[in-house]
């Protein structure tokens, strides 16, 4: 239920009968659906593609759902949040950091009857879910591509913070270039920053001066992209399509989306099938695709379409063994495979990766 | 190009809006004001310009903006300190607070447009000079508006008349208005003339060094900008010192990484800070004994007597 | 016609009274044009905003957990701007006060005793004490300017907490995630009440808030810091050391933003993590002057600003504004309640333009 007008006119009383009386959603009432975002919406990454999920999931149930999303909640404030949110009548609430895991198990076990869901999180209960994408096979595809791009055998990535997707990615990307040549190096700046769009292009041109031609980034903006087309060589766009920032450089974007995950969650909310699922959606899922292939030859363009299609019938597995740390040691022999908590949780680069671990 | 000279032109890039900032709030802080509100007017700088650049399809409009909004944000906070003698310090901050938000209620529209960049300026033959050429005379217009600034701050503080007034009114606001100055009004103006630069500064990051808007793109340039003016202590040629090496230091900490130091990332990121406070110390170390540094009637209010 | 201020000659009762309703009246009467402007009904706006956050036993104790870090900080940063002083970098030192307090809930996982605690609320408050220390001993000894150094801190303190967590400190079950393991129930302050977030911290500060009352009102160190503040030179003809009084009020308000870090990591987060802050240190700036640099001040502004923090997120959840549109109210009440303030001190006079001397 939302708050109607007469009961917010009320305030003051309507706010405290609400926190005592149990919201028994009736069946003609939307759903009332929140966010908690980890940054604002005008990050133009990883929490503006939420906020493009969360309009195109009121695109497709219209009326059947009303939303709410609260920008930039830091952690001492999340509780608050979470409690308003659920007091004001929201009975799916998604949290979309994984700085919010804990938190988040936390208030589930306050209120049983809300359902909620943990964006890269690690394990459920009851009326919590969690969700992510299996954005390293992106990462892969990356890896071919810019081993086929390539001049000086040089790929510069610019990371945000060192937490296990990025380092897994960028074990994949290197992967996916060794599979295509394996002279392939890489070099690492980590920003410490998800947004910062000056040090990510501050940090994309010491890549380039130090001889990397094809970027990869793990950051926000588009800063790095356009270093790339300025500098004559090409790069990769992350989020969302970035092709229009550097029409000259761009070769393909990951792109989020959310949307059509929402769109379900929320459907099965309101169909009473919800349940508290570990989904991890790969590029087959279209928790996020691809953007179309841009600056590449039609061989180039085609290599690199078969990857695709190898990564999603599962002929191609980026983690499968034999898998050898920087320290020589064996993780997973011949034949076998990571499994989804251990890249989950990797912390560990692939030798021949010439990067140290940071902290 | 070299790798010595890529380096030096990111560093020049990265410091730019950083000096613009504070060569801005050096002149207001000389006046006797202390406004914390820089981070504020640079972002609302940054919103503004790359808004109306979209919008008009000229980036010179944009600039114009860009000063527009920064001087406009300077006037509210004089309104509040020199019109209602209010505490600098909080309504500086509150400034930032209303900038941060205001300026993300304005690129709302505008996040995920792209632009093309101001280009560079190729100064004729001097630009083909080996080394210098390309340090010097390949830049954007902003980097030759940032030296031109500081130069001209320097002139106007230490050989203009009004250049004195105004450093009589930060030194002491009570004698130069008994001395027949308009305090008050000086003061105005100093405040607005650090708008204009807050707003260029901000505007040189959503136009030039990064063309688009995301929120929140300042990043905490303005509190650095701050912090230089103080490292400076309050001399232009030396805030240009201080932009140049907090700016060097960081380009330096990514070229350290990107050449696979083993160090933590963390530590090589604290590093300009850590250095900028160290050199400071080794500064003030050298010139033991000398004079007052801080303008003495910095962050007071000043009321005139009738 | 110009305006002018005329300076009052005693701080009226009238004044005192008059600021803060007249600030109320200007921010009502604009609030109601700026959400009307926004398509929202205005007297339901400032439902949200003012009276929601306090309308239930919940809502105050959420008021209080957010204050109390704010006030706490607050009430130290006045004895340093009081004394002249510059202290902008509480955030860093809040930060080292969690780090600290923090360490030990980390390191004593799992074997600790009741002792933990107050163990970890004295390390914080050493933290936080030792790091203020240095832009004060920087400023004594050199004359290194404490602006700049207590600046600069912030940024290195927020950057040791994340190679802490990223890397010592990290949670061994964590899926090396950078956070620490959740805090044992003996390294977490206790929760007053059941179903509330407020803690002991809340009453510790309550405390401070009184103890520093009666320090600068009764005591001669309060009359140091207050004449070295608004006269250094006679406070240095009374005999007083202005060197050792800067080492003193950063000492203490180190300590105040150290003790109020390790009080929101044991007491509200439980854990410490990157973006553990929402700059409380900065904001409890704006909390020390809009409470006159008066720790009773400081509490009443504390209040205030936590009301308006919690008014914009239910305006985000109720009213479904944008969090920047939240930021512009803010910072356009905290221009009014400043604007007000003046009224205190002196009398606005219209007088006819007069050629300038």
């Amino acid at each position: 239920m939302t708050l109607t007008r007469r009961n917010v006119l009320a305030g003051a009383s309507a706010l405290a009968a609400s926190s005592t009386l149990p919201f028994a959603a009736r069946a003609n009432d939307p759903l009332g659906v929140g966010f908690v975002l980890i940054g604002p919406v005008g990050d133009f990454g990883w929490s503006t593609m939420h906020d493009v999920g969360r309009r195109r999931m009121e695109e497709v149930l219209g009326d059947a759902v009303t939303t709410t999303q609260v920008e930039a909640v830091a952690p001492p404030d999340f509780d608050r949040v979470v409690n308003t949110l659920a007091r004001a009548g929201n009975r799916l609430i998604f949290t979309t950091s994984f700085s919010y895991f804990q938190p988040t198990l936390r208030m589930a076990e306050q209120f049983p009857d809300v359902m909620f869901e943990n964006a890269t999180g690690t394990s459920t209960r009851d009326n919590l879910a969690i969700y992510n994408a299996r954005f390293y096979e992106g990462r892969y595809v990356q890896g071919v591509i810019a081993a086929m791009k390539s001049q000086t055998k040089q790929i510069g990535y610019v990371a945000s913070f060192p937490v296990p997707e990025v380092i897994h990615a960028i074990n994949t990307v290197m992967r996916g270039a060794w599979s295509v040549d394996p002279e392939m190096r890489i070099r690492v700046v980590w920003v410490n920053a998800w947004f910062n769009p000056g040090v990510e292009a501050d940090a994309a041109r010491a890549l380039v001066d130090q001889g990397c031609d094809v970027l990869c980034q793990h950051t926000d903006s588009p800063a790095p992209l356009q270093l790339a087309d300025e500098r004559g060589i090409h790069g990769f766009g992350q989020a969302s399509d970035m092709t229009r920032f550097a029409p000259n450089a761009h070769l393909t974007s990951s792109i989020n989306n959310w949307g059509d995950y929402y769109a379900a969650r929320a459907q099965a909310m309101i169909d009473g099938t919800w349940e508290p699922a570990d989904t991890w959606g790969g590029l087959e899922s279209g928790m996020f695709e691809l953007a179309p292939f841009t600056n590449m030859t039609p061989e180039q363009a085609s290599t690199a379409e078969n990857v695709v299609a190898g990564l999603r019938d599962g002929s191609i597995d980026p983690f499968a063994g034999p898998i050898v740390n920087q320290a020589g040691e064996q993780v997973i022999a011949e034949g076998e495979s990571l499994t989804d908590d251990q890249i989950r949780a990797m912390n560990f680069f692939y030798e021949g990766i010439d990067v140290s671990m940071p902290g | 190009m070299t790798l010595a000279e890529a380096i030096f032109l990111t560093v020049i890039t990265a410091s730019t809006p950083l000096l613009l900032a504070a060569i801005g709030e050096l002149v207001v802080e000389r006046s006797g004001v202390l406004n914390l509100g820089v981070e504020g007017m640079m972002i609302m700088g940054a919103a503004s310009g790359v808004a109306i650049a979209i919008i008009t399809g000229s980036s010179l409009l944009g600039v114009v903006a860009a000063i527009g909004a920064g001087m406009a944000m300077a006037a509210l906070f004089a309104l509040l300190t020199l019109g209602l003698a209010t505490n600098q310090v909080a309504a500086g901050l509150s400034l930032t607070i209303f900038g941060l938000g205001l300026s993300g209620v304005i690129g709302a529209p505008f996040v995920g447009v792209p632009r093309a960049g101001i280009p560079r300026i190729e100064v004729p033959i001097l630009s083909d000079i080996p080394v210098i050429g390309a340090i010097f005379f390949r830049q954007d217009p902003f980097v030759y508006l940032s030296i031109a600034l500081v130069l001209g701050v320097a002139w106007f503080l230490w050989r203009t008349k009004a250049g004195l007034v105004l450093r009589a009114c930060g030194e002491n606001p009570v004698s130069a208005h008994a001395l027949g100055y308009p305090v008050l009004r000086i003061r105005f103006l100093a405040v607005l003339f650090g708008g204009a630069c807050a707003g260029l500064g901000g505007a040189y990051l959503s136009l030039v060094l990064t063309p688009f808007w995301t929120a929140g793109m300042t990043a905490g340039r303005g509190w650095i900008a701050l912090a230089i003016v103080v490292f400076a202590s309050w001399l232009p040629w030396r805030a240009m010192l201080g932009a140049y090496l907090f700016g060097g230091l960081i380009i330096l900490q990514l070229h350290a990484q990107s050449a696979g130091i083993r160090v933590p990332s963390q530590l090589l990121a604290a590093l300009p800070y850590l250095l900028t406070i160290v050199a400071l110390t080794v500064i003030m170390a050298l010139r033991r004994g000398g004079g007052q540094v801080a303008p003495q009637g910095l962050g007071r209010p000043f009321v005139p007597d009738r | 016609m110009r305006l002018t201020l005329e300076r009052r000659d005693s701080t009226g009762m009238a004044g005192l009274l008059l600021s803060p309703l007249l600030a109320v009246a200007l921010t009502l009467a604009s609030s109601i044009v700026v959400f009307w402007a926004l398509g929202q009904d205005p007297w339901r706006a400032l439902n949200v905003y003012f009276l929601m956050p306090v309308s239930d036993f919940w809502g105050v104790q959420e008021v209080a957990v957010k204050a109390t870090p704010l006030v706490l900080i607050a009430v130290g940063l006045a004895l340093c701007f009081r004394s002249g002083n510059w202290n902008i970098g509480a955030e860093g030192q809040f930060l080292i006060g969690a780090i600290c307090g923090g360490g030990i809930a980390v390191w004593t996982h799992g074997w600790g005793g009741p002792w933990v605690l107050p163990l970890m609320l004295v390390a914080g408050m050493v933290g936080g004490a030792l790091y203020g220390l240095i832009p004060a001993i920087l400023k004594t000894r050199l004359r290194v300017n404490e602006i700049l150094v207590s600046l600069m801190l912030v940024y290195v303190a927020d950057l040791l907490l994340d190679w802490l967590v990223r890397g010592p400190w990290r949670d061994p079950f964590g899926f090396n995630m950078p956070q620490t393991i959740t805090f044992a129930p003996e390294a977490t302050l206790p929760i007053l009440f059941d179903g509330g977030r407020m803690n002991l911290g809340t009453v510790i500060t309550l405390v401070v808030v009184a103890v520093a009352t009666v320090v600068m009102a009764r005591t001669l160190k309060g009359f140091e810091i207050k004449l070295v503040g608004e006269a250094p030179r006679a406070a240095r003809f009374a005999g007083f050391d202005d060197k050792r009084l800067t080492l003193t009020v950063f000492a203490v308000s180190g300590a105040l933003a150290g003790l109020a870090g390790v009080m929101e990591a044991a007491g509200t987060v439980r854990q410490l993590l990157p973006g553990f802050s929402p700059g409380y240190g900065f904001t409890a700036i704006i909390v020390a002057f809009l409470g006159r640099l008066n720790p009773v001040g400081c509490l009443i502004a504390g209040v205030f600003i936590a009301i308006t923090f919690i008014g914009g997120e239910n305006a985000q959840i109720i009213l479904r504004l944008p969090r920047d549109m939240t930021l512009v109210f803010q910072g356009m009440l905290l221009f009014y309640i400043l604007a007000c303030d003046t009224l205190i001190l002196y009398r606005p006079r219209l007088v006819p333009r007069r050629a300038p001397a």
